[in-house]
């Protein structure tokens, strides 16, 4: 699909990756940003990535020139907000914000860590393979899997030696998590003041992952399951929002942009699975520093092409021919 | 009086034996008048001896050169190779030795064997000769090869050198492990690292045939890091596996199995290149002919030269690319008959498009398309359209904006600099013509430096996701980009350099032309 921009409607492009289990996009990283925009009914398209299941830079939303993209500013959803091109939160008042924040952030930490080390590392490595590398041909699929899982543990500090503790530590976390938020949501539609906010968002996602995508043996969707109506919050939602149905989306390779004029982000300390630092903003040189650059550049191979000069007239080069020393002379004098 | 029989080696001129043998002798007091009055007499005949030996095979070489003296190889013995197959040996040389019917012929065709022999580098040295034959078979010779291994197989070298797809020179070295096995094999490590940080390392080897292969063979792993962040905001890194299948003169099939990364660290890429960012595997097949007929490749004056390169990726249904390349190179060089001077012309033109069902609207990889600009050599380089002088590498064509950044919301700030990335075209265009002329003062042209005068033009134009549609040749005609100029070149031992001055004509938006000086460096050889 590659509906053409205009810049005053302010249409999304989001980029996630495919769609699986039933849901618009499989993947955990993916799904809740998917998901706050249809909380927040946005026009948006979905574009799918196959090709880069290793960067934490997917999902990302492009509006006009800029991007959000996923491992900058506490990622997609804090980047639309702080932007004020899609705020969920924006209606709730002051009174609901620090209650918000607090369970924004049992979720984006505790479930989160959930989420990864039931993925890659507790269950077998079918359902990662089908979101991520079943598009890739099998040696890199194989090689970039291995290196996924190594990065997690390495997030997660799950060692040999400390397995079983982490594991248990992790699982009681969720399952805190789970009645706590069983707890705050009780028999509402949403979390807070019966409006949709990031909290929805992150939490559905992660529940109709959990739900849809883990298998039956996962610890983690049996903990689920216990929380009735965490369950039928997520489903009746999933209902609300149609995503039953696979959103019509392209490939972005096929997608062709126009400019438009936007506002960006600014940078702040990357987050998401295998966050790498921000790199350095490259300090602006002055006008001055440039020329005195080239011209030093220009002097040092005038220098050198000098010295190369003087060589070639000292000693003219020799031929490339083969030598005839070995064949029969016949020219005797 | 005709005489077929070949000079035979057992039969050399008895002159130079003794001539140096003369000293040898030893005399004693006793028969000190005998030996003087035997010396006196024998020195009259090796007098009268040397200038009729002499005259002797003055005649015989003037009958060898001049008539047809009919001669049959009886024999080809090898000596000298302790490691290498005598296999190895007998397959360069064994055509050649059956149809030779003249003395002419088989000198010739002694000439070519020491060439193919030399040719698989791992000899110090190579001598032929032709020896008489057995007795009982008049008209008939032994051809003897003697072969020197060489002492040390391994040799190593470093060069600086610029190409055209890399950004700037580069520092490049190899080492060289000469017949391992015997089988004439080379082994090889290699390493380039650019200006631009690129690094590429690579390891091989390379048969001049195996089993019943009769072209060399060639196997290599490399991994490949290229910097592309300032004009199309991406790195590049590639790991793979490179088989060349059949090598001519003329013709080279090869299969290349990549692995290809794209990355972009500063996250400020355009929104076609941030679609292109991710894993792919590169599964092509790449077939080129070459004829190339000019008289030197480093300053041709006279001959032509054509090369056709046509890559099929996709192989195998691996889930990699899918794409057709083809390119086409034409050059040709006159003679202009004062200071030396050569006229040169080229035209190269190369396409890409992708495989599949709808490919119209389908896209094509980046790194594949084609890229316009840099500093390599005009006239040198033959391999499809690439150098435009003048411009940037990567520095003109279609191109995408890049991120735009607000510094501060509230004041409006922002940053941007370098605004485009450059991402190539699927189709390209370019065609040059070069003067070339000796330098008044004697010591430039006795050291081989010239000078030239160029004009170039070239053109990129998009294909892929739709865009054939609204391709129109007179549009791709009249937005052609254009640079003039002038320039020395300088052939050392160890790299060839070109000193330019260009002047763009045309350019267009967004290119990144430049009229000044330039520098390129390639290989001497």
């Amino acid at each position: 699909m590659g509906d053409s921009r205009s810049s005053g409607d302010r249409h999304l492009f989001l980029v996630a990756r495919k769609p699986r289990f039933g849901l618009p996009t499989a993947c955990p990283s993916c799904l809740p940003v998917y998901l706050y925009l249809k909380l927040a009914n946005a026009d948006f398209s979905v574009e799918f990535d196959s090709s880069f299941p290793d960067s934490d830079h997917i999902p990302y939303v492009e509006y006009g020139e800029s991007v959000a993209l996923n491992n900058e500013k506490g990622g997609v959803i804090e980047l639309l907000k702080e932007e004020a091109i899609l705020d969920l939160n924006a209606k709730h008042t002051s009174l609901a914000i620090p209650d918000l924040v607090s369970t924004k952030a049992m979720v984006s930490s505790w479930l989160y860590e959930a989420i990864l080390y039931e993925l890659w590392i507790a269950i077998g490595g079918d359902v990662a393979r089908n979101i991520y590398f079943s598009d890739l041909p099998w040696p890199i699929g194989k090689i970039l899997h291995w290196k996924k899982i190594y990065d997690v543990k390495k997030l997660l500090g799950v060692t040999k030696v400390n397995c079983e503790e982490r594991e248990l530590e992790i699982y009681k976390k969720a399952n805190e998590a789970y009645e706590a938020l069983s707890l705050k949501l009780g028999d509402q539609v949403f979390f807070f003041d019966n409006r949709p906010t990031d909290v929805d968002a992150l939490f559905l996602g992660h529940a109709l992952f959990v739900l849809h995508a883990l298998p039956e043996t996962s610890e983690l969707r049996s903990n689920l399951l216990k929380h009735d109506n965490l369950v039928k919050y997520a489903e009746h939602l999933k209902a609300e929002l149609q995503l039953d149905s696979t959103p019509s989306s392209t490939q972005p390779s096929s997608s062709s942009k126009d400019a438009s004029t936007s506002s960006a982000p600014r940078r702040k300390p990357s987050s998401g699975w295998g966050a790498k630092p921000n790199p350095k903003p490259k300090k602006e040189k002055t006008e001055e520093e440039k020329k005195f650059r080239r011209r030093a550049k220009y002097f040092l191979a005038t220098q050198l092409v000098a010295v190369l000069v003087f060589l070639s007239l000292m000693g003219v080069p020799g031929d490339s021919e083969m030598d005839d020393e070995d064949a029969v002379d016949y020219d005797e004098e | 009086m005709a005489n077929s029989d070949p000079i035979p080696r057992d039969q050399a001129p008895p002159s130079d034996s003794e001539e140096t043998n003369g000293a040898d002798e030893i005399s004693e007091e006793g028969e000190e008048e005998e030996d003087t009055e035997y010396e006196e007499f024998e020195e009259e005949e090796e007098e009268l001896d040397p200038v009729r030996e002499r005259e002797r095979l003055k005649s015989i070489f003037r009958r060898l050169s001049t008539d047809p003296v009919h001669v049959r190889v009886h024999d080809v013995v090898i000596k000298g190779n302790t490691k290498t197959k005598d296999a190895i040996i007998e397959a360069e040389i064994s055509d050649l030795f059956k149809k030779p019917r003249t003395v002419q012929e088989l000198v010739a065709a002694a000439s070519i064997a020491n060439a193919r022999l030399k040719q698989l580098d791992v000899f110090d040295s190579v001598s032929i000769t032709l020896d008489a034959g057995p007795a009982e078979l008049p008209g008939t010779t032994n051809v003897v090869i003697e072969v020197v291994e060489a002492s040390n197989p391994l040799t190593g070298n470093v060069g600086v050198f610029s190409k055209p797809e890399a950004r700037s020179w580069s520092l490049e070295g190899s080492l060289k492990l000469k017949n391992l096995f015997g089988h004439a094999d080379i082994w090889d490590t290699s390493g380039a690292f650019g200006w631009d940080q690129s690094l590429e390392i690579g390891t091989g080897v390379w048969v001049p045939r195996f089993k019943s292969v009769p072209t060399p063979l060639s196997a290599r792993a490399f991994l490949l890091s290229q910097d592309w962040l300032k004009f199309s905001s991406y790195k590049e890194r590639l790991m793979g596996l490179n088989f060349g299948l059949l090598s001519t003169n003329n013709h080279d099939l090869s299969y290349n199995l990549t692995w290809r990364t794209l990355t972009d660290p500063t996250r400020m890429s355009s929104p076609s290149i941030r679609r292109q960012l991710g894993h792919n595997v590169l599964s092509a097949l790449k077939y080129c002919y070459k004829i190339d007929r000019r008289d030197s490749h480093l300053r041709p004056k006279s001959g032509y030269a054509f090369s056709s390169t046509s890559q099929v990726s996709g192989l195998w249904d691996l889930r990699g690319l899918k794409f057709f390349r083809q390119e086409f190179d034409l050059r040709a060089a006159m003679p202009l008959g004062f200071w030396n001077a050569a006229f040169n012309v080229g035209l190269s033109a190369g396409a890409i498009f992708p495989l599949g069902r709808n490919f119209t609207k389908l896209s094509t990889s980046v790194p594949d398309r084609f890229f316009l600009g840099g500093h390599s050599s005009l006239v040198c380089s033959l391999g499809g359209p690439s150098s435009l002088l003048g411009f940037q590498t990567r520095g003109l064509g279609p191109n995408d904006m890049r991120r735009v950044l607000n510094l501060n919301k509230d004041e409006g700030s922002s940053v941007q600099s370098d605004c485009h990335d450059f991402v190539g075209g699927d189709l390209a265009v370019t065609a040059f013509a070069d003067v070339s002329f000796d330098l008044p003062l004697k010591i430039f042209r006795d050291a081989g430096i010239h000078g030239h005068a160029f004009v170039c033009a070239g053109n990129l134009a998009k294909l892929s996701e739709g865009e054939i549609r609204n391709f129109s040749t007179e549009r791709f005609l009249k937005t052609f980009r254009s640079s003039a100029g002038v320039g020395v070149i300088l052939p050392t031992k160890f790299f060839r350099v070109e000193v330019n001055y260009c002047h763009v004509l045309k350019q267009f938006e967004n290119d990144h032309g430049k009229n000044g000086i330039q520098f390129s460096f390639s290989s001497p050889l």
